[in-house]
């Protein structure tokens, strides 16, 4: 039953080789209806033999010169009639095909088979209609100059014609009727082939990532599709010139953004240099630590708009090693103002391919969090090793850790955790998570040791690493 | 020291300038291309603090220009500490590669801004025959002598060249690689523990307190004493 269904969902669903094919079969059908509807109208092959006066004229004569020798005229009769209708094979069924009958004064010395005795036309001029028993007759009567000798040359008329035709004319009708059931295979085999070159364009369009913009590269010669890709190209490039348009607002804006908050900052540190009283050392603090979180803010938009603009930008061999050693030297400054120390424990050389921008900030945003978190004079303790033919990057806390209801929330962009006291934009983690991802990694949250909390990344390693 | 600050925005330049005066530091300000120029070539300076996008062209035009044909006074080792809201990789090193000294993003901590000045200058007055002090432990650039508080310290010339090394950046931390790299270049094999040896050599000799292991990542000299630090 279930199979049935899916058979009948893939027949109803509406596809184009689907469509093609109905047309097909449509066209083949109203050709053979037409076909048999001139055969009924003109009533067949029927009337050719009902036109063969000659050959009615011969009978009678047969009939007449062997009407002293009634079983020798009988037999003649008989092959001359055999001989008439030889083209109309009727086998068994002769009352559907044309048919004979001879009368001299009343009697009837000849009949074909199957031809009702009472058939007899009233012996007007060309052809007549006669109704016998329900079925309607064209029919032909010659009467002869010499005697009174009649005869009487019939066809059933209507759909019954068809079948003698079909019968008589089976080499010419026979093919069609064949090959109507097995059209369907042959033609969904040359739609499909004929169709190739649209599902080449749908895989090209199907395999695309979310961000890629370029033009489509297989532009079918077909005037049809082409015309198609050529509108999804310009369609494309549109798009991205929007898209470009709107990043690079976003990018001018956050860049704009720089300057004041680096002019803010610097004046309210020169103003805390001088003598202020602890209401003013109070307010002053409030005004760096919005401007530090305006200036961080920007930063991770900036570095979100990137890492959307450059997901297509090559990979590279990277070593990860140096690259942690260079950013944890960078970020000891911003550790180092609050006691917290910075470990790093290098297991073994790790080379991964990436892009260095997005690992860079995939690192910094990790360890800056970690940063944030931990206590006055914690440790941040970051490792990298080869697990399982992964690249393993993990950094711990000594802070309050992040609830596991929430592990999978914190990734999401701008979501920060309600319990959270510290100041954030709730970028940091989404940054992180994209540029894994955008390598083929991953990030997982746990407990460190002690409390804290744990940031796994796993990123693939260069080839010959693994 | 005479700085001279090239910055269009008129909130920072301004506080800046008065940032750094606070600190003893003479500064001039000016906030074209042109008007840098012509300080440049009169008055000359000590160490620039250059903007990259300045209303009548590209920071890093001029710094081209200065590293070509270098002002009245200045070896060709001016000092140019580039301030930048242009912040990618690529960006900070077109900006290295044309000769600048140093980079720094805005919005930036003005503790950092200054600890980096003053790590130029040094650098630069240590080429200059200038000596470097840090709490005591002096290092003279052209007799390449150390002392300790007064006291002579004879070092080998790797232990030399690494303390030199972390003494010119002082308050930042140096990769275990840049110092393998740069002072002990041919010791391929093994340059991990090499740097091990060496390190642990120049601290038994100069005594503890001074370098501070940053565990896996490298080696820093604080200018400041830092407490309960290893």
């Amino acid at each position: 039953m279930n199979f049935l269904r899916r058979c009948w969902r893939v027949i109803a669903e509406p596809t184009l080789v689907r469509r093609l094919m109905m047309v097909q079969v449509v066209l083949v059908l109203v050709m053979w209806g037409g076909v048999i509807a001139i055969i009924v109208h003109n009533g067949g092959d029927s009337s050719t033999y009902l036109n063969s006066a000659k050959s009615f004229e011969a009978v009678i004569s047969v009939a007449e010169n062997l009407a002293s020798q009634p079983v020798l005229q009988q037999q003649t009769l008989r092959i001359i009639d055999d001989a008439l209708r030889e083209e109309f094979d009727v086998s068994d069924l002769h009352e559907l095909g044309p048919m004979l009958l001879v009368w001299q004064g009343e009697r009837l010395v000849y009949q074909s088979k199957g031809a009702p005795t009472g058939l007899r036309g009233k012996g007007a001029a060309g052809l007549e209609t006669v109704y016998l028993e329900g079925v309607r007759y064209r029919a032909r009567t010659l009467r002869s100059h010499r005697s009174d000798t009649l005869l009487t040359a019939a066809a059933p008329v209507g759909w019954v014609n068809v079948f003698v035709t079909i019968n008589s004319r089976g080499y010419f009708l026979l093919p069609l009727v064949i090959s109507l059931p097995l059209l369907p295979l042959p033609a969904w085999w040359s739609i499909r082939i004929a169709m190739r070159p649209w599902r080449k364009v749908a895989q090209e369009v199907a395999a695309r990532g979310p961000h890629d913009l370029t033009p489509l590269q297989f532009r079918p010669p077909h005037r049809e599709l082409a015309a198609m890709v050529d509108s999804v190209n310009a369609l494309l490039l549109r798009v991205s010139q929007s898209a470009l348009r709107e990043r690079s607002f976003i990018a001018d804006a956050a860049h704009e953004l720089r300057t004041p908050l680096a002019a803010m900052r610097v004046n309210a540190e020169a103003l805390q240099g001088q003598d202020n009283g602890p209401v003013q050392r109070e307010l002053l603090n409030g005004i760096l630590s919005s401007g530090n979180r305006a200036g961080r803010l920007v930063g991770q938009l900036l570095q979100l708009m990137r890492s959307d603009a450059t997901g297509n930008e090559p990979h590279v061999r990277l070593a990860l090693d140096a690259l942690l050693q260079d950013r944890l030297a960078a970020l000891s400054g911003l550790a180092s103002r609050d006691g917290i120390e910075l470990e790093l424990a290098v297991a073994e050389p790790v080379c991964v391919m990436g892009q260095r921008e997005s690992l860079v900030s995939l690192v910094d945003n990790l360890v800056e969090n970690a940063i944030k978190y931990s206590p006055p004079h914690g440790v941040v303790r970051v490792s990298l090793s080869r697990a399982a033919g992964r690249a393993l990057l993990t950094v711990e806390d000594q802070g309050p850790g992040i609830a596991p209801a929430l592990r999978e929330r914190v990734f999401d962009r701008f979501f920060r955790d309600p319990q959270q006291t510290k100041s954030g934009s709730g970028l940091g983690l989404a940054i992180a998570a994209s540029a894994a991802a955008s390598h083929g990694g991953s990030i997982e949250l746990g407990d460190a040791q002690g409390g804290g909390l744990l940031a796994q990344v796993q990123l693939p390693l260069c080839w010959g690493q693994v | 020291m005479k700085i001279l600050l090239i910055e269009d925005d008129l909130d920072l330049g301004n506080g800046v300038r008065i940032a750094l005066s606070e600190q003893g530091m003479d500064v001039v300000w000016v906030r074209t291309l042109d008007d840098a120029s012509r300080s440049l070539a009169h008055d000359g300076c000590d160490l620039v603090l250059l903007d990259l996008g300045l209303p009548d062209g590209d920071g890093l035009t001029l710094l081209a220009q200065l590293r070509r044909n270098p002002v009245q006074g200045d070896s060709g080792g001016l000092p140019v500490l580039i301030l930048s809201a242009r912040d990618t990789l690529d960006d900070r090193l077109a900006g290295l590669d044309r000769g600048a000294d140093d980079y720094l993003v805005k919005p930036f901590v003005l503790a950092e801004l200054l600890s980096r000045v003053r790590a130029l200058a040094r650098r630069s007055y240590g080429f200059d025959g200038e000596s470097i002090e840090v709490r005591g432990l002096v290092l003279h650039a052209p007799t390449r002598r150390v002392s300790v508080g007064g006291r002579a310290v004879e070092l080998t010339a790797s232990e030399y060249a690494l303390l030199k090394m972390l003494m010119m950046r002082t308050d930042r931390v140096l990769t275990r690689r840049v110092l393998e790299e740069q002072t002990l270049p041919g010791s391929q094999t093994n340059a991990s523990n090499t740097l091990d040896v060496h390190m642990a050599n120049l601290r038994r000799k100069i005594g503890e307190g001074y370098i501070r292991t940053v565990r896996g990542i490298g080696y820093v000299i604080d200018q400041q004493a830092r407490g309960g630090a290893a």
